[in-house]
Order: structure tokens, then C-alpha cells, then sequence
């Protein structure tokens, strides 16, 4: 097995470990483990938009292409450099005004049509089908997205909440009646969102569950073993330690 | 203090240990429970069947390793059943932290099914930008990416011959961690350029992504490792998805004994307060 390989298998089998301290008490192991994390994290973004941006889009199209119209972009980009300066800190302005206006102009049409007129037209549907023989028909089919059924209880579902969130007037009577319908659907729609939490939670869980039982093999040196055995012995150290030396005791 | 207060203040690492016993044994000793394929991870498979030879299938890997349990399973599965079909795959991500992760899915995938970087497939990186970039790869691929990952200039790549836009893209999947992804590629790519998008995403953000769904703005979704497993039923290669199903499971019936016995131990205690006279808040 390429050295690379077991390296990686054992980093990422301690810092697992490392990470997984943290649900018996906060140590220095998980400390570690987190700021490795950051810190990693941090370092690859900066190295990767670099390499992309200063040196692939910028630095080689205008040196070896002769694409010298890219100054434009780097000048606005520059400006922005300029809130370090607070003489000159003005000119930022220019460019934050640039990303605003080309955001907003690129973003809001485009996201009036797919969230809202699509969104719109999809919940306003017919609330019943023609049949095969051309007379009016409504299906009951639950398990159907399609189906007539789901088509009201979706109507229902979109006017109910907003009837919930309209303060306007007071919420008595019929509105009373809507607004609590309204309540039913955002629980349901909230049980929903919870319940497919969990399972990505837990999916990550058996992700790592499953890297620390490949990597107990005897291909990989026993890596999650001898790391389990080494942050046990340092959590009982560290806690011993905290029982001698007390936080803020002195 | 009743019994029931004792269970309602129990110690959380007890609680911690229960689901890590019920996740770890069906990883030791998996059971095999059967996999019931949704309509809408059907929906993207049925799509890809239906490619010819040689179309273009565009993965954009839009997560990073936090995310990897999830979606790298989706990713390997959907890369197996495009290269099986012998499509033409384009990889790239949105995510700039999943560079180096997304290239690994894509080169270990195509190096298992044979395939050759530069002539089956080609793993284009990572570039600034989401919604501009999209924008830039609708009107000329080649602006966006003038070089691959590898730093090979796209124009040469045999893999992309005839390919000028996302015009010419058959089907696009974005596999999403959050913003940007699927939403992204359909509010900047499918609405303006007109090519077919399914989705892949993890359990988080999939309840946000039903209604694209319902509406027809994406013709598939896979969620979370459940969709992953269901996929690789699909194509019969059953992975760490499939294998990963039994602890799903155990753990998923844990936490709903766990939530029933609180209830339980709570209205026990409601009913004993309200018994003697003790407010019952």
C-alpha cells in the first residue's frame, strides 16, 4: 500500500477520533482536531483560488495570450483593496457597486421566473382531469404527485400559511380557522424537515463509522486500534491532569 | 425523584452510546433489508437509460468532505451507470473546498470502468462565480474553462469535440451540499439554456428541493444515502450506500423509541404533578 495512502488512513482515523472526544467532555484532543480543521480548510481555499483565479484566469491568458482586456476586471477586482486605506477607501465603492449591480441584474429575473412565476403556476393546477373518454374526472391517488387530490391539498396547504402569515388583521373567525390550518401544514412541513436531519446526521456518522472499521484492517496497521487506545490514554491523562490542576484554581 | 424524572435527566453520553451500539452492529453484522426505489431517484436513472451512446452527461460535484458520506456514494453510482452507458462525462464542482475530492470520485470511478481522461471524460475544476459562471458556460464553454483540472487546454480535449455550450449538454445532475447547487444550475442553466436536470443532495436540503421537483424544474432527485442506495440498487452495484441502509435503520428506529419513551416519561410526569397538586409546567 502506496505510504501516502496509510498516512492519510491514520490522519483521518485520529482526527475522527479526536473529533468524537468531544461527546464525553471538551479536550485538548478535539481542540486540536478543530483548529486543524479551520486551519485546513482555510489554507486549500486560498491555495485553490490562487492557482484558479490569479494564475489560470488572470496571470496566464494576459502573459502567454496577450488577453491584456482582463485588466479591466483585475482593476475593479483592485479596487476593492482600497478599504485598507481609509484616504482612498471610497473607491471601493466603484466596485462593490459593480457586484451589486451586475448580481442584482443577472439574479432577480432570473429568480422571479424559477421561484416564483414556475412555483406559482404549478400550485395553481387543475382541480380536475379529463378522462380518457373527455369527461371531467378527479383523482384520489395520494401516492401521485399528479393526482387532483394532492393538487387541493397543495392549494390548501400554500393559502392556509399564507393566511398564517398575514398580521394585517386579527386572526379571528374564518381567518382564525385558516391560519390554524396553515399551522398544521408548516408542522407537518417542519416534522419533515427533521426527520431527513436525522438521517443525514446519521448518515455521516455510519460515513465515519465506516472509514474507522476499513481502517481497523491489518492492511492499514490497525490505524483506529492503536489510535483508540492512544486517545483513550490521553483522556484519562488530561482528566486526571484536571483533577490535580483545576481550571482557574491557581 | 420518580423514575421517570431519573430517565428525563439521564446522562447524554448514555444516550450517545445507545445510537453508536445501534449504528455500529448492522455495520459488524449486516441484516440485508430491502431497498424500495423511490419514483424520484427512478426519475434521474430512467433519464440516463434513455441516453445514446456518446451524449453528454455533466456532473457538478457541489459539495465538500463534510459531505462526503452522503453524496460521494451518489456520485461514484452515477458515474459507474454513465460510463456503463459509454456517455461522454464532463465533472466539475461550484464548491471550491470539494476540488480535490470531486477529482478523486471522478478519476478513481473512471479508472475502474476504463476510461481514459482527455477521451471519455474530463474533470474541469473548479471556477469563481456560481450564477456568472453558469451564465459563462451557456454562452461558450471554452471561455469558462479555458483549461481543465489537469491544466490541458478544453478546446483539445477529444472528450468535448462538438461541444460548445450547455446547449449541447444531454443531461446535467448536481449533486448539492446546500447553495450553490441544484437551485443554481436551475435558475442561472436549465431556465435560459434548456438542457434536462436531475438533482442529488443530502438529507438536509432535500425537503427545500420537492417543490423544483413536483413542477417539473428537475426531472429526478436523489436524497441523502437512502437515495444513494437506492441507485446503486438500480444499477445493480450495490456500494457503501447499500451497506450503510441496515444502520440507517436501527439507528431511525432508536431515535423513534428514544422520542416515544420522552413523551412517555413525560406525560407520566404531567399526570403525577397534576395528581398532587403541583403545577404542572
Amino acid at each position: 500500500m502506496p505510504f501516502e495512502t496509510l498516512l492519510g488512513a491514520w490522519v483521518a482515523t485520529g482526527l475522527t477520533l479526536f473529533i468524537f472526544t468531544f461527546l464525553y467532555q471538551d479536550n485538548p484532543l478535539f481542540k486540536l482536531a478543530e483548529h486543524l480543521y479551520v486551519g485546513v480548510s482555510v489554507g486549500y481555499t486560498i491555495v485553490k483560488v490562487y492557482d484558479t483565479v490569479i494564475v489560470r484566469l488572470l496571470y496566464e491568458p494576459m502573459v502567454n495570450q496577450g488577453d491584456w482586456s482582463l485588466l479591466v476586471p483585475l482593476g475593479i477586482g483592485m479596487l476593492m483593496l482600497a478599504r485598507y486605506f481609509p484616504k482612498i477607501a471610497w473607491l471601493s465603492r466603484i466596485a462593490f457597486a459593480f457586484i451589486v449591480g451586475v448580481g442584482s441584474g443577472l439574479a432577480i429575473p432570473r429568480i422571479i421566473s424559477s421561484y416564483i412565476l414556475k412555483q406559482v403556476e404549478d400550485t395553481v393546477r387543475p382541480l380536475a382531469s379529463l378522462a380518457s373518454g373527455g369527461g371531467p374526472t378527479f383523482t384520489y391517488n395520494l401516492l401521485d404527485p399528479a393526482s387532483n387530490l394532492n393538487a387541493l391539498v397543495l392549494l390548501i396547504g400554500v393559502v392556509s400559511v399564507l393566511f398564517y402569515f398575514f398580521f394585517s388583521i386579527e386572526h379571528t373567525g374564518p381567518v382564525r380557522v385558516a391560519a390554524r390550518t396553515g399551522i398544521l401544514f408548516l408542522m407537518i412541513a417542519f416534522g419533515a424537515a427533521f426527520g431527513y436531519t436525522v438521517m443525514a446526521r446519521m448518515s455521516l456518522l455510519i460515513g465515519r463509522f465506516t472509514d474507522l472499521i476499513e481502517f481497523a484492517d491489518p492492511r492499514y496497521g490497525r490505524a483506529t486500534l492503536w489510535l483508540l487506545l492512544a486517545t483513550v490514554a490521553t483522556l484519562i491523562a488530561s482528566g486526571a491532569r484536571r483533577r490535580d490542576h483545576p481550571p482557574g484554581g491557581g | 425523584m420518580t423514575f421517570a424524572e431519573r430517565m428525563l435527566h439521564i446522562d447524554r453520553r448514555i444516550i450517545f452510546l445507545v445510537i453508536g451500539v445501534c449504528t455500529l452492529l448492522p455495520l459488524l453484522y449486516p441484516v440485508g433489508l430491502a431497498i424500495k426505489v423511490s419514483p424520484e431517484v427512478r426519475g434521474v436513472h430512467d433519464y440516463i437509460e434513455s441516453l445514446p451512446e456518446g451524449s453528454v452527461f455533466l456532473l457538478s460535484m457541489d459539495f465538500d468532505p463534510a459531505s462526503k458520506p452522503e453524496l460521494q456514494p451518489q456520485a461514484v453510482a452515477l458515474l459507474r451507470h454513465a460510463f456503463k452507458k459509454n456517455l461522454r462525462v464532463i465533472g466539475m464542482t461550484l464548491w471550491v473546498t470539494g476540488t480535490g475530492l470531486a477529482d478523486l470520485v471522478v478519476s478513481q470511478a473512471a479508472q475502474e470502468m476504463g476510461k481514459v481522461n482527455g477521451k471519455d471524460y474530463v474533470f474541469l475544476g473548479w471556477s469563481p462565480g456560481v450564477g456568472s459562471l453558469i451564465i459563462t458556460m451557456g454562452q461558450d464553454l471554452y471561455k469558462a474553462f479555458p483549461s481543465d483540472y489537469n491544466n490541458q487546454p478544453t478546446r483539445e480535449l477529444a472528450v468535448l469535440k462538438g461541444i460548445q455550450t450547455l446547449r449541447d449538454v444531454n443531461y446535467v445532475v448536481s449533486l448539492a451540499a446546500g447553495t450553490a447547487g441544484i437551485e443554481s444550475w436551475y435558475v442561472y442553466g436549465k431556465d435560459k439554456y434548456k438542457f434536462e436536470l436531475g438533482g442529488g443532495c443530502t438529507g438536509v436540503i432535500a425537503p427545500g428541493l420537492y417543490p423544483l421537483l413536483r413542477s417539473g424544474q428537475i426531472n429526478g432527485l436523489i436524497g441523502g444515502l437512502r437515495g444513494a442506495a437506492e441507485y446503486e440498487t438500480l444499477i445493480g452495484q450495490k456500494g457503501r450506500a447499500v451497506a450503510g441502509m441496515d444502520a440507517q435503520s436501527a439507528t431511525h428506529v432508536a431515535i423513534i423509541m428514544l422520542v416515544i419513551l420522552c413523551n412517555v416519561f413525560y406525560l407520566l410526569i404531567r399526570t403525577s404533578r397534576g395528581q398532587s397538586g403541583q403545577p404542572r409546567g
